[in-house]
């Protein structure tokens, strides 16, 4: 008996143990996560305290680090060595968990930490090619001696903050998902990097085009997804002469009809990922110095995608937001320039289908012969699970990210293959680091032709008064149409051969507007010789900036906060007035709701319902007339540009789209918009109640700013927030301005910045959230550009200096 | 009484050496081993030691500047309340160090009457 109860009890201890160490589901491993020595009561505001005297191994000389109110880390050091070193230290203080975990997510191995739920992610995420693409990269940054040190610098410092960490001051996450951080290898800088293309370049509607071709003719795709969408004003305005004798692109490859009809769009990067810049000349300012601003939209996560941070070294004065995992400053400005960037959403990402001999994948047809496929093997680790293998066949089209499915009539397998630019080695990071270093244009633009991907439109402004910017970014050079759908990857057409050299990249220097401003439009008009893709956005931000732009003199740095925040609807001003005129037999609730819609001033403000009733109406209008037709092959398809529809409403009273195809009745113009609008204000009346406060779009939308697990409690949700698709304040529900800089050159530059985070990213700190009210209210920081840490006010700011010790 | 004070500051002590939760698992494993009569006093106060220990620490933490860490750990856990975070906390410390203090108790029992036999 005493045996058993022994046995018992031992064997209860050891149960217990293993429950209580390790996770069960989503429940962290209770007795690490609530021993208050080393669990989550350790993550509190004590790890906000910054020590006068760090002894750091490994740095060449003393770094001093003024720290201000914000906790942004103003970096002095002697040499590039120290203060990459320095900004990798103190973001991983910072930031370590974020950093590491966005390369797993990026490097698809997100199994590894959470387990096989993300298996099917994972084994996406390397047939894409990212790990590939990040290998090659490494390589070329590592043959290139300055990169080497910047890389090697940034990561020893990383390194440096890991080896301090103890099992209390771990970040909270780890906790919650019970997992250590590993070394950081320079692999993961590349990693995040390829990431960013990812994110702003890895959406597009090949597949969806190719389906809606086949199911409803090239009539409907021409007339409905133009190149160049109805009333916009392009980034280089589109009256600019080119001078230079243009390369002939291959001829365009014959229409194809690809064998898979399901798309491959999971996780897909948000489809408004875009951004506002714009630059204006001396001439339109109050203070005759050229103004800069720039707002990067992109999904709202906590914490923030962007580390604020100022590097000083005898060579570079340097301030802006950086990337948590990315030594060097994105964005941001020096003693001599401004720059900024939105992103170019030329198309460089294409699909093929490619056919195989047979089910090994390892020969291909190219020019009539079988070519030999090589093979990359994948291991995707799985945390509690068997490893699993992956083959990924390449071709010269690119890796196959889906296979095994569908063979053609000749018995041949098929695969679809992508080549996608951020398979290419390149060095984005030394061409950063370069701009962070240059004083004036021509170094600024020697370093953007070394910026390959993500494209962007790059901003401009010097001290000495130019304005410039550059669609920039490496190109293929198209055939018209080229990318628009799977091609056939069979032979030389659709193939990548050339690209757009980079002194024919659409750019433009102090035009005589006095500004410059892209919005993700069109970069070009139609005399441009190059067709570089079609999936631009609307008109809709970019006129609205041009015409505030256009307007505005004696500008100051308060008016261009003011138009960041401009929550003007330009759709609603030219669609409203018409779709009310169509309306009829309307309840008396829904003539009061029209009534209040007919007083809307189309600002699309926290406070306005008439702004969410306007989107509910417009989203119900367009389903109404396309998802009937582009119901193909069990989803709904890409919808024509909202610019397409509106023209199109306008100008056609009876096209035949607007029946719906699954009601016996054959419904016009007119009977789609009332019924829209009737269906859309019942939904909003069935789930906010009556017409009222409860509508207000910072209300029933608002904003949710998430952490970066979605896990409940460590977010900020509900903020409410104005703005829209197709508003200079790009601001949704997930998604928007992720960070808002202002700049004016001069003298001594001047600047103001927030974004929706804060510098740490500890969900217990005291800077975690604390600048999102502020961004919410449209309120700017001063960005304190220090010249020397002499200049540190006490008030203000609190010292560090970091010593090497052997 | 000996028992409770003895789990709760050698349980701390340890925590100095090393971080590690199971120390509270460890320590009352080799208090309930020691422990010759009362098993009880092995079981309970082992567990009342650490449980002690753990909601006192858990407060300190929490008023030291804890206060946003812990409402925002009560959110994700759903349980509204830092009071209840400190008390399942405490909870959890008594229940592994008294089930550890009865593991020792009983080896202790068995070893010592196989001894006697042989």
């Amino acid at each position: 008996m005493r045996l058993f109860k022994t046995v018992l009890a031992m064997v209860g201890l050891m149960g217990l143990f293993m429950v209580l160490n390790n996770n069960q589901g989503s429940i962290p491993p209770l007795a690490k996560f609530l021993n208050p020595f080393a669990g989550f009561w350790q993550n509190g505001t004590q790890q906000d305290d910054l020590p006068e005297v760090l002894d750091v191994k490994g740095l060449r000389d003393v770094v001093t680090v003024v720290w201000d109110e914000r906790q942004v880390p103003h970096v002095f050091a002697a040499n590039s060595y120290d203060v990459y070193f320095a900004q990798g230290y103190l973001t991983a203080r910072h930031r370590l968990w974020q950093m590491e975990f966005q390369t797993h997510v990026a490097a698809g191995r997100v199994s590894e930490i959470v387990g096989a739920k993300a298996i099917e992610y994972d084994r996406l995420q390397r047939r894409r090619g990212m790990l590939m693409g990040a290998e090659q990269t490494l390589k070329m940054m590592r043959d290139d001696p300055e990169s080497q040190i910047i890389l090697q610098a940034y990561a020893n410092g990383v390194n440096t903050w890991i080896d301090q960490l103890t099992p209390a001051t771990l970040p909270l996450e780890y906790k919650l998902l019970n997992y250590e951080p590993e070394v950081w290898s320079t692999l993961k800088t590349a990693l995040l990097l390829k990431y960013m293309v990812w994110d702003l370049t890895g959406r597009n509607s090949e597949m969806d085009l190719s389906i809606i071709r086949a199911a409803l003719g090239a009539d409907f795709v021409k007339a409905f997804y133009p190149d160049h969408t109805p009333l916009t004003d392009p980034v280089i305005p589109a009256g600019k002469p080119w001078r230079w004798d243009p390369l002939i692109p291959d001829e365009p490859a014959p229409d194809f009809e690809p064998q898979f009809v399901k798309e491959l769009r999971a996780h897909e990067p948000d489809p408004d990922n875009g951004s506002n810049n714009w630059a204006v000349s001396g001439k339109k300012t109050r203070s005759g110095s050229p103004i800069l601003a720039n707002d990067p939209h992109l999904g709202l996560k906590l914490p923030s995608i962007w580390y604020e941070i100022q590097l000083n070294t005898p060579e570079m004065n340097v301030y802006g937001v950086s990337l948590p995992g990315s030594p060097a400053i994105i964005i941001g400005f020096n003693e001599n320039i401004a720059w900024g960037l939105t992103n170019a959403a030329s198309d460089v990402m294409d699909w093929f289908e490619i056919e195989f001999k047979d089910a090994s994948y390892s020969e291909y047809l190219y020019m009539g012969e079988w070519v030999k496929a090589e093979h990359r093997i994948e291991e995707i680790v799985v945390n509690g699970g068997q490893t699993v293998m992956d083959t990924i066949p390449l071709t010269r089209f690119g890796p196959l990210v889906k296979y095994g499915e569908h063979q053609l009539e000749n018995g041949h397998p098929v695969g679809l293959a992508m080549r996608w630019i951020a398979h290419d080695a390149s060095d984005e990071m030394s061409a950063i680091h370069s701009i962070n270093l240059a004083s004036n244009s021509e170094e600024f633009f020697e370093a953007l032709d070394r910026f390959d991907a993500p494209g962007q439109n790059f901003v401009f402004a010097a001290a000495d008064g130019e304005i410039a910017i550059r669609h920039n970014g490496k190109f293929p050079l198209r055939a018209q149409d080229q990318g628009k759908f799977v091609r056939a990857g069979r032979d030389t057409t659709g193939e990548w051969r050339q690209f757009i050299p980079t002194e024919q990249l659409p750019v433009i220097s102090n035009p005589w507007r006095g500004f410059v401003s892209s919005a993700n439009q069109n970069p070009v008009g139609k005399k441009y010789p190059y067709y570089m893709g079609w999936e631009y956005d609307d008109y809709e931000r970019g006129s609205r900036i041009n015409e505030q732009l256009s307007d505005l003199d004696q500008i100051s740095l308060e008016e261009m906060q003011r138009l960041q925040m401009d929550n003007f609807n330009k759709q609603a001003e030219k669609m409203l007035p018409f779709l009310l005129a169509q309306l009829n037999d309307v309840t008396p609730e829904q003539e009061e709701i029209i009534n209040e819609l007919k007083k809307w001033d189309y600002f699309s403000d926290p406070d306005s319902p008439q702004a969410w009733v306007y989107k509910q109406w417009w989203l119900h209008l367009e389903r109404a007339i396309w998802d009937d037709d582009l119901d193909l092959f069990g989803e709904i398809r890409e919808r024509p540009p909202r610019s397409v529809t509106a023209r199109l409403l306008r100008d056609n009273s009876r096209l035949v789209y607007y029946d719906d195809i699954n009601t016996p009745e054959r419904e016009d113009r007119q009977a789609i918009i009332n019924r829209a609008f009737k269906t859309a204000v019942n939904q909003l009346m069935e789930d906010l109640g009556p017409y009222g406060e409860s509508w207000a779009l910072g209300q029933a939308r608002g904003t949710d700013i998430n952490h970066l697990l979605s896990v409940k409690g460590l977010g900020r949700p509900g903020l409410r927030t104005g703005g829209g698709v197709g508003i200079v304040n790009a601001t949704k529900k997930t998604h928007g301005p992720s960070w808002r800089m202002v700049v004016e050159l001069g003298d001594e530059p001047r600047a103001r910045g927030v974004y929706p985070g804060g510098q740490s990213g500890n969900p217990g700190s005291a800077f975690y959230d604390n600048a999102i009210n502020d961004w919410v209210s449209g309120n700017y920081y001063d960005l304190y550009f220090l010249k020397s840490p002499a200049e540190a006010q006490p008030q203000k700011h609190s010292v560090t200096v970091l010593r090497n010790y052997q | 009484m000996i028992t409770i004070l003895s789990s709760l500051v050698l349980v701390l002590f340890f925590q100095f050496i090393f971080f590690a939760w199971w120390w509270a698992m460890l320590i009352p494993l080799a208090l309930g081993f020691f422990e010759k009569d009362s098993v009880s006093r092995a079981t309970f106060g082992s567990g009342l030691g650490v449980a002690i220990l753990w909601a006192a620490m858990g407060v300190f933490k929490w008023v030291s500047g804890g206060e946003i860490i812990v409402e925002r750990i009560a959110a994700v856990m759903g349980v509204g309340s830092g009071v209840v975070l400190v008390l399942a906390t405490s909870v959890i410390g008594f229940v592994i160090a008294s089930l550890a203090g009865y593991a020792g108790f009983s080896l202790r029992k068995l070893l010592i009457k196989e001894y006697q036999i042989s």
